[in-house]
C-alpha cells in the first residue's frame, strides 16, 4: 500500500544541551508507515542545529518569536502555508503552545491542523494551581505556596521544612536548604521568568517521567515511562531506560481519562522509598526524550498526527521494556551559505 | 524471599531491575547466591554445599549471606511476602 502524502510543520530544532522535541519527533514522522512526510522546519534562530542537519527538513522558515505577538507568528505561517500547503503543525515549546492553542481555529480554516491540549487543560495545569490539580483529579502533588514578593519567603519555614524546591512558573527550579538560599533563588526566577514564584515540599525520593497521548476524549493513545539515567547541570536528560511500572502507567491513564488530555504530555513524578508517587509538574507537550518511546515500539509523533487529521487511532499499550537512549554531541561542518540563507532570506 | 518478576538476571552476572531502572554487576560468587535465591534454594542447604565447595566458615558466610540479602532487599531486587521473614 502507497504511503498518504502529506506536509508537516516542527518547531523545536533546538538539539544544543538543552534540547528541544524538534528532531526527535521528525525522526518519529519519517519511521512512519503510514504517511510519506515532506517535512517543514520552522525555527526561531539561524543557529538551531536542525537547521544544518542533512536529510532533516525539506525547508526551513524562520519565524518571529512568540512574545512579539501570536497574530504575527499566525501571519507567517499563513504566508508560509501559501507556498507549503501545511497539514499539520507540531508546535514543541511551552512558550508558543499558548499562541497556537488561540489559533487554533484560524489556522483550522486554512486547512492547518493541530492537536492540542484545551486552553483549559493547559493552563489548570500549571506550576501555581498544581495544588488545586492535584485535589481536583486525586493525585498525590508537594506541598506548595506561590510566592508574589521577597517577604512571603520568610512564610515558607511555617508551612514546610526546608529543604524546599523553589521554582520559576515556566522553567528553572533550585533547592534551597535554608531561607537565605531560598530568597537568592526567588530573586534570580523572579527576574528570569517573573511572577509568582513558587516554594515546594522537596519530596525525597527518584525522578520518573512518562511520555504520553491523549485523545482528548479520555483514551491513552501512548505512554511509556522512563527512568534518567545520566542527567546535565541543566537537568536534562542524557540518558535513559524504559520501566515496567504499572503504577506510573494507572496514573498516567487516569490523569488522561479524567481531564480529557488531548495532545502529547510529559509527566514529571518523583517516587519515593515507601513506592508513593508524587507529581511534581505536567509538560504539556511531547518532551525532547520522545525517540525513546518511538524506539521502544510507540511512535508518538505518528499517532498525534492521525489524531489531527481525524484517524481513528486505537490505544498502543506494548512497549520494549530496559530500552536505553543515549544523547550524545556532534560536529556538524557546514557552508556559509546555508547560514547565511536562514539569516537574510528567513527560509531555506 | 523471591527474586521480583521485574529483575532479569543474566549468565555474565548482569541484572537488571526493570522497574526501578537500576542494573548492577555482580561477581561470580554474587551470580551463584542470586541464582540460588532465585530457585528458592532452602538456606541451611546452601550453607552446606558452599561450606563444602568454598574454604569459607559457617560464621562468616552467614554474615555475608545476609549483608547481601539486605542489599538486595535495599535495591527492590527481591520482594518480602512476610515482612516479619528476615531472611
Amino acid at each position: 500500500m502507497s504511503k498518504q502524502k502529506i506536509t508537516i510543520a516542527v518547531t523545536g530544532l533546538n538539539n544544543t544541551d538543552n534540547p528541544g522535541p524538534g528532531v526527535p519527533v521528525i525522526r518519529g514522522i519519517k519511521e512512519s508507515s503510514t504517511f510519506d512526510v515532506r517535512v517543514i522546519g520552522l525555527v526561531y534562530e539561524n543557529l538551531e542545529p536542525g537547521i544544518y542537519m542533512d536529510g532533516l527538513c525539506d525547508r526551513i522558515f524562520q519565524i518571529p518569536y512568540p512574545s512579539t505577538g501570536s497574530d504575527d507568528l499566525t501571519e507567517r505561517i499563513e504566508r508560509i502555508h501559501q507556498q507549503e500547503k501545511i497539514d499539520v503543525i507540531i508546535p514543541n515549546f511551552d512558550a508558543e503552545l499558548f499562541s497556537f492553542m488561540k489559533n487554533e481555529k484560524r489556522l483550522k480554516e486554512i486547512g492547518i491542523n493541530t492537536f492540542l491540549p484545551t486552553l483549559k487543560q493547559f493552563q489548570e495545569r500549571e506550576k501555581d494551581k498544581l495544588p488545586e490539580y492535584g485535589k481536583k483529579y486525586g493525585i498525590k502533588v508537594p506541598k506548595s505556596i506561590n510566592l508574589g514578593s521577597l517577604n512571603q519567603v520568610e512564610d515558607i519555614e511555617e508551612k514546610m521544612e526546608y529543604p524546599v524546591m523553589i521554582k520559576g512558573q515556566f522553567y528553572d527550579a533550585y533547592v534551597a536548604n535554608n531561607e537565605e538560599q531560598a530568597k537568592q533563588a526567588f530573586q534570580k526566577l523572579a527576574a528570569k521568568w517573573g511572577f509568582p514564584v513558587i516554594a515546594q515540599e522537596f519530596i525525597k525520593g527518584t525522578e520518573v517521567n512518562v511520555i504520553a497521548l491523549g485523545d482528548g476524549k479520555g483514551n491513552t493513545i501512548a505512554a511509556v515511562p522512563m527512568r534518567k539515567q545520566y542527567i546535565t547541570d541543566k537537568g536534562k536528560a542524557w540518558g535513559g531506560i524504559t520501566l515496567a511500572d504499572d503504577k506510573m502507567i494507572n496514573i498516567t491513564h487516569s490523569i488522561i481519562e479524567k481531564t480529557k488530555w488531548k495532545g502529547g504530555m510529559e509527566l514529571e513524578l518523583i517516587k519515593t522509598s515507601a513506592g508513593e508517587y508524587y507529581l511534581i509538574e505536567i509538560n504539556p507537550r511531547i518532551p525532547a526524550w520522545v525517540y525513546l518511546a518511538v524506539g521502544a515500539g510507540q511512535n508518538i509523533p505518528e499517532a498525534l498526527i492521525k489524531l489531527a487529521l481525524g484517524f481513528d487511532v486505537q490505544p498502543m499499550t506494548d512497549y520494549k521494556i530496559g530500552k536505553m537512549f543515549v544523547r550524545y554531541s556532534y560536529d556538524m561542518i557546514v557552508d556559509l551559505e546555508k547560514f547565511a540563507a536562514i539569516s537574510i532570506n528567513k527560509e531555506i | 524471599m523471591k527474586i521480583s518478576e521485574e529483575v532479569k538476571i543474566s549468565d555474565n552476572g548482569f541484572v537488571f531491575n526493570s522497574k526501578t531502572g537500576d542494573s548492577f554487576s555482580l561477581n561470580p560468587f554474587g551470580l551463584e547466591m542470586i541464582k540460588s535465591i532465585k530457585e528458592g534454594k532452602d538456606f541451611e542447604i546452601l550453607k552446606n554445599e558452599i561450606l563444602q565447595k568454598y574454604d569459607v566458615d559457617d560464621l562468616t558466610f552467614e554474615k555475608d549471606y545476609y549483608e547481601f540479602c539486605a542489599l538486595l532487599k535495599h535495591h527492590q531486587i527481591v520482594v518480602q511476602d512476610n515482612p516479619t521473614d528476615f531472611k
